[in-house]
């Protein structure tokens, strides 16, 4: 696979309209119903090896997600992209879209951004969802500007037709997953690849995974373990893990499970997106699913068989780190082993101490299969 | 709070000790009302504690407040400690884990005994999200409901369609400290107490705003330590009385020709949250080689709207409106214009001649904007900038002779700047 700046940029020189998107859950259906390409603008780990654009803007207790994103945009933003995308994801995001645009100003370039606040509340709270609906007839009527298109409710179920067979299929990955069908070393670049490609041409590599993984052997002997934490792991830890007799069954991982766990019906965006955030696929970032965060996470580790839960905390996601401890906790007094490891951008270097710390997880939770 | 420093800088004045009466007072009466069957709620500083005034039996406390008192007392890394020892990354805000330490260990180290438990926790998230998430802990551990405030970030001046969404929140934590206290609420309490804030805040501001004067009567740790009681007496006599009492205070010593730096060379402004372990240190050290940190961002902005430093005056009409407007009133929920509008003013109005912006490892939010913010004020205002690492309660994270070889530094570049030969002339920013 191409890595993600010649992906955007062959997407660019073939006539795309590209809409970069500050993390975690952008309203992509609605972008893309305006003839737009969503890209999430995840960690890209691949396409930034050097912070010092983002050095420049954001000091280096920023994560690695916020830190990657701010020198990427800068530097390749107004060649790459029509438009930027964010909303009040998490704090560290938020404070974000006016570092960039300063930043790219001082290109010389520009970049129109759209914004939108999702409320932090659940929906039973006065206001809630009547608030939304504003904010998102105010953002859809500044697409409408910026494209030139008017809003079509047709359009939008088209693309949201399509976001939802994308989720569906990347569900049916984990599931292979689930059933020892297909490692998660395979599984976890494909599914974050969601992130920066055409949708149809993700379903199309999807579907193509789908078959041709659903046809083999199972393999899952290994001891299974659920995988958490906001971006997918480097894959050579993830190897380490096959390596060392560990099966990933689930996961809860904002680029993958969170991301695919929501896909709701109908064609009024309005409904759509009110269902969309109050009820998303819980995440530590939405302020009010912490509570049916743990709720699901129990029930995964009881219905997939779960042994262990490996938690890949985001250096400086503060919103992980406070949910961490109770989970680990809980988990544990459930009588389920959990690991913490702590990734950053200075830390991707050198993995060999991560390495030695899940083989060493293994051990231990081998041992208490046998 | 701190004591007399002979080296210069704050002092403790009749101000100061009738605050530490103010704040052991308010805590003996929390803990007191609280034991005798007060409905108790724990909010983020933020959170408009005037309309618990229109309750009979509600008491608040700050737990973000206490955090900031125990750093100032010492305390501050003992109970991070704690937390840490518990598994909260030493990453955290270190006013969550002061908070987190102290309540796990039943208050133990804490000046005020810790606070008693609460009944609700009422977070917003413009301030900081992560709040909301440090409540949660709570609300998990214990079981207390947790009601959340969303209030928009402010990229612009507060549009009428958030205010209105702000406002109805309002009148939904009513009714839910209604359901679970069994109490009713009365509006005309409320009022009162809006009232008593407005005042108090009008008497803030004539305090605050005498460091215009050269040299300035005030430092800016005065009012790190003076804003004590807004987070724990707000909507009250005692308060209003308290900063009338300071600013009048602060007048006479101007009029005797009582200076905290009479030698006031470099008049600066801080740019985050207070140090609260270092006041008495840096502001002595400081005051030793002339300087005064007259102005901060942090204490200039209660009672302001986002984008400058003016008093925003209660009308006399609906409370609620007046609170809903103000909600965005500290830095952290204000974008990079708004916050480059407020220093303007604050720059220009108090003849500012150099900026410190204080990089706090334990507030991303206010942090985040600071390198760019920087380059504002070395490009658009003229006037040099230095960037130092802090953590506001966790003294850990900071390092004295760091932080002064770059604050000497700034001092440097403005007797260059003076000279001729400074920033304007070419030289870089540090």
């Amino acid at each position: 696979m191409n890595g993600i700046l010649e992906t955007l940029s062959g997407m660019k020189t073939g006539g795309r309209r590209l809409i970069g998107c500050f993390p975690l859950y952008p309203p992509l259906e609605l972008l893309h119903s305006f003839g737009l390409t969503p890209i999430t603008l995840w960690g890209m780990r691949d396409a930034v090896r050097d912070y010092g654009t983002g050095d420049r803007h954001v000091q280096n207790y920023a994560c690695q997600v916020a830190r990657a994103l701010t020198g990427f945009v800068i530097d390749n933003g107004p060649s790459l992209f029509d438009a930027l995308f964010m909303y009040n994801a998490c704090d560290t995001l938020r404070n974000l879209p006016e570092i960039v645009h300063a930043g790219i100003r001082e290109t010389g370039a520009d970049l129109p951004i759209f914004r939108l606040h999702v409320p932090a509340l659940s929906p039973d709270r006065t206001g809630a969802k009547d608030y939304l609906r504003d904010r998102l007839r105010l953002l859809m009527a500044d697409l409408e500007r910026f494209t030139g298109r008017p809003f079509s409710a047709k359009a939008f179920a088209e693309s949201a037709a399509l976001y939802a067979k994308q989720r569906s299929f990347c569900r049916e990955i984990e599931a292979l997953c689930t059933g020892g069908k297909m490692p998660f070393a395979a599984a976890a670049p494909l599914l974050e690849r969601a992130h920066f490609m055409d949708v149809r041409e993700h379903i199309a590599l999807l579907e193509e995974a789908v078959t041709h993984h659903a046809g083999l052997p199972e393999n899952g002997s290994g001891v299974r373990v659920l995988v958490s934490g906001i971006q997918a792991p480097p894959v050579d830890l993830l190897r380490v893990m096959d390596a060392s007799g560990l099966t990933v069954a689930a996961n809860d991982i904002a680029t993958m499970a969170r991301s695919y766990g929501t896909s709701p019906t109908g064609s009024d965006p309005l409904d759509y997106y009110a269902a969309f955030y109050f009820d998303h696929h819980p995440c530590t970032t939405i302020l009010p699913a912490g509570d049916r965060r743990i709720k699901l996470l129990g029930q995964r580790v009881q219905e997939d068989g779960i042994r262990g839960v490996v938690f890949f905390g985001e250096k400086f996601c503060e919103y992980e780190y406070f949910e961490i401890p109770y989970l680990q906790e809980t988990l544990n007094t459930r009588g389920v082993a959990t690991l913490f490891l702590e990734l950053g951008a200075d830390d991707l270097a050198n993995l060999m101490p991560l390495r030695t710390r899940i083989e060493a997880f293994a051990e231990i939770v081998r041992g208490d299969s046998v | 709070m701190p004591h007399e420093t002979p080296t210069g800088g704050f002092k403790k004045t009749s101000s100061g000790k009738r605050l530490t009466g103010i704040i052991m007072n308010d805590y003996l009466q929390l803990h007191q009302r609280a034991a005798e069957g007060a409905f108790v709620v724990w909010i983020a500083i933020v959170v408009p504690a005037e309309i618990f005034a229109g309750f009979d039996n509600v008491v608040y406390a700050v737990p973000e407040s206490h955090a900031a008192m125990s750093a100032g007392k010492g305390v501050g890394a003992v109970q991070c400690g704690k937390a840490e020892k518990a598994g909260y990354s030493s990453d955290l805000c270190s006013y969550a884990r002061i908070d987190l330490g102290t309540a796990m260990d039943g208050g133990k180290d804490s000046p005020s005994f810790g606070m008693p438990r609460p009944h609700l926790l009422v977070s917003n998230n413009n301030n900081c999200s992560l709040l909301a998430k440090w409540f949660d802990v709570y609300h998990r551990v214990w079981g207390t409901p947790h009601f959340i405030l969303d209030i928009p970030f402010c990229y612009e001046e507060q549009t009428p369609q958030d205010f209105a969404y702000i406002r109805g929140q309002f009148a939904d934590l009513v009714r839910t400290i209604e359901g679970l206290s069994g109490q009713r609420f009365d509006e005309a309490k409320a009022r009162e107490a809006v009232c008593l804030s407005g005042e108090a805040l009008r008497e803030w501001k004539r305090f605050t705003s005498l460091a215009q004067h050269r040299p300035s009567p005030i430092t800016a740790f005065d009012s790190f330590v003076q804003m004590a009681p807004i987070l724990t007496s707000r909507g009250t006599q005692q308060l209003a009385d308290h900063y009338r009492a300071l600013a009048d205070e602060t007048e006479e010593q101007m009029r005797q020709g009582v200076y905290p730096v009479p030698d006031e060379r470099y008049r600066l402004l801080w740019d985050n949250i207070a140090p609260w372990h270092q006041l008495r240190k840096m502001s002595g050290r400081l005051a030793s080689l002339g300087a005064n940190i007259t102005t901060a961002s942090y204490t200039y902005c209660i009672g302001s709207l986002e984008g400058t430093f003016d008093m925003y005056a209660y009308d006399g009409g609906d409370p609620f409106a007046w609170l809903a407007r103000l909600q965005n009133f500290s830095v952290c929920p204000h974008g990079m214009a708004l916050r480059a509008r407020a220093m303007r003013q604050a720059v220009e109005r108090n003849g500012i001649d150099g900026v410190v912006f204080a990089s706090n490892r334990s507030c991303k939010v206010y942090s985040l904007m600071q390198m760019d913010q920087m380059r504002f004020v070395r490009d658009e205002l003229g006037i040099p900038a230095v960037m130092i690492d802090v953590d506001h309660a966790d003294e850990r994270k900071y390092s004295e002779e760091a932080s002064f070889v770059r604050l000497e530094a700034l001092l440097e570049t403005i007797d260059a700047g003076r000279r001729g030969n400074g920033m304007n002339s070419g030289n870089p920013s540090i």
